[in-house]
């Protein structure tokens, strides 16, 4: 897994679903081993952009390239996270990481796959439950797998759309240190894109948060979030720092929602 | 995550009921009204067929005449089943196979779409029956014209349920499909057919019921052998228990034929439960 010259450039992205213009006038860069959060309120196009990073839509205008390399479809060195645990229901968990597998090691066995795909899940604290199907597991079990065969993918880039926004706070958390935990301890770092609408999960996994307005959606502001990591949680919610950045970014959404609430 | 764990495996402890209570609810369970239906149409039969019963050949010949036949033609029975099964299998089985594959790759390829629909619009919905008169006159021999109608009947709607299933594969799996990088055939095979698959049953299903129909009446045309040739050929004869018995043990077939399609069916598609 090479990282080199693994960023993100978006260039004066325009995207319209016939006369709807969902986004315009992106212009947003994510460094290589970089993880930012796309935060916004729904409506921005946050997922749009997103899918258009992903190469699962096509821009109107504009140009997306991902590691030096125009965007032109989907493609496995972007590994997706969507926020409905998308596993495949008729394969068993292992079977579903294992197609990752297949994609990043096209030369194993069948075993092997199944080999790999099994250590990746126990790296994500599922080594218990890889011959079950889907449907036998939680919510925060299925996203957990989600993000193995995210990982087993072994892909440069890392795009998750609201990844635990489906979650219970307790799962959530314990969701959160795991991607921070799995992207940290990796070597290079994963390029990161992370959609959330939740501003304290921006702050506290993100090196960058980008804020995005709607009508249409665009990125509104660009906040680095430089406190040390690894970050605790009891820590950042006392600190000072944290609180002066969060009323920062809710006041640029208020804004934003005042702007278009006076010109209507 | 020992407790998401323990969450996992709390239905198969729970599940395993005991036995005391698992006896009073299979008893409650117990579903008496079909044996009631079932008792009291026996009942009127016995009745009518006594009230009918002149000299000689009875029209409707009471139960335990007709079971007696029943039993007394088992070995022609199922010399006619194996006949008729060697028909029905390789249309249905024909059918079955040419159905999914035809039906996926219109619902998944648009110009094949374009191509498909259209035509299969006015060619479904011709019932299948008229072509027997042709099928047996044009084909060389009566196996081949009954096999070719029977894989008429079913291949319909077998391609067109194949087909609305791969057109409405939810969007979230072909996401997945693509990011993963799956390859068109990868995504046939993997994707679209397993997420079809509940419509692909019922397309069987009502595929099977067609069969079992256009495979009786085409025998009824011209067969030497087979279920619906063993009713006719004692029709012409008059010998009416003999016949009310081959409609009985025909629609035990067709019904074991149901409930296997209907097993199968359950358990190929346990990811729905």
């Amino acid at each position: 897994m090479t990282h080199a010259g693994h960023s993100l450039r978006i260039e004066r992205l325009k995207f319209a679903y016939g006369d709807a213009t969902i986004l315009d006038g992106i212009d947003l860069s994510v460094h290589e081993g970089e993880f930012l959060a796309l935060l916004g309120p729904s409506g921005s196009g946050k997922s749009t952009l997103l899918r258009l990073i992903a190469g699962l839509e096509a821009p109107t205008a504009g140009l997306v390239s991902a590691g030096g390399r125009p965007v032109a479809g989907p493609g496995t060195d972007r590994a997706v996270v969507f926020q409905h645990y998308a596993l495949f229901p008729w394969m068993t968990v292992v079977d579903n990481v294992a197609e990752a597998v297949a994609k990043a090691h096209p030369t194993l066995s069948r075993g092997e796959r199944r080999e790999r795909a099994q250590a990746q899940l126990a790296r994500v604290g599922l080594g218990e439950v890889g011959r079950h199907h889907p449907f036998e597991l939680s919510g925060g079990m299925q996203q957990r797998a989600a993000i193995a065969r995210a990982l087993a993918l072994e892909s440069p880039f890392l795009l998750m759309d609201e990844p635990f926004g489906a979650l219970d706070p307790i799962n959530r958390a314990r969701l959160q240190d795991l991607l921070v935990e799995v992207w940290r301890g990796s070597s290079p770092r994963r390029t990161v894109v992370f959609v959330t609408h939740d501003v304290d999960e921006a702050l506290l996994l993100a090196d960058r948060v980008a804020v995005m307005g709607a009508n249409p959606g665009r990125v509104i502001a660009e906040y680095p979030v430089a406190f040390d990591r690894p970050r605790q949680r009891a820590a950042l919610f006392k600190d000072a720092g944290f609180h002066h950045l969060r009323e920062e970014i809710a006041d640029a959404l208020d804004a934003d929602t005042l702007a278009h609430l006076e010109a209507a | 995550m020992s407790a998401e764990q323990k969450a996992l495996e709390l239905p198969s402890t729970v599940r395993g009921d005991t036995g005391g209570g698992a006896r009073r609810r299979l008893f409650a369970d117990f579903a008496w009204e079909p044996w009631a239906l079932a008792a009291a149409l026996l009942v009127a039969w016995q009745i009518t067929g006594n009230a009918l019963a002149g000299e000689g050949n009875p029209l409707l010949p009471p139960p335990a005449v007709v079971l007696r036949a029943l039993w007394d033609s088992l070995p022609e029975l199922g010399r006619g089943t194996v006949s008729s099964f060697l028909i029905l299998v390789p249309g249905y089985g024909f059918a079955l196979v040419l159905g999914v594959a035809l039906g996926l790759l219109a619902g998944t390829t648009p110009r094949l779409a374009r191509a498909f629909f259209p035509f299969a619009k006015v060619a479904a919905p011709i019932p299948p029956t008229v072509f027997i008169p042709y099928a047996i006159a044009v084909l060389p021999t009566f196996h081949l014209s009954a096999t070719f109608v029977v894989f008429l009947g079913a291949f319909w709607p077998i391609f067109q349920n194949a087909a609305s299933g791969a057109l409405s594969v939810e969007g979230r799996h072909r996401d997945n499909a693509r990011v993963l990088g799956f390859s068109h055939f990868e995504y046939l095979r993997k994707v679209v057919f397993p997420a079809s698959l509940p419509h692909i049953f019922s397309g069987m299903a009502v595929g099977l019921g067609f069969s079992f129909i256009l495979l009786t009446v085409a025998e009824l045309f011209g067969a030497n052998a087979g279920l619906g040739r063993f009713v006719q050929y004692y029709a012409d004869f008059a010998d009416y228990p003999r016949m009310v018995a081959g409609i009985l043990y025909t629609g035990a077939v067709t019904w074991a034929a149901m409930s296997l399609l209907d097993k199968l069916r359950h358990r190929a598609l346990f990811w729905l439960r």
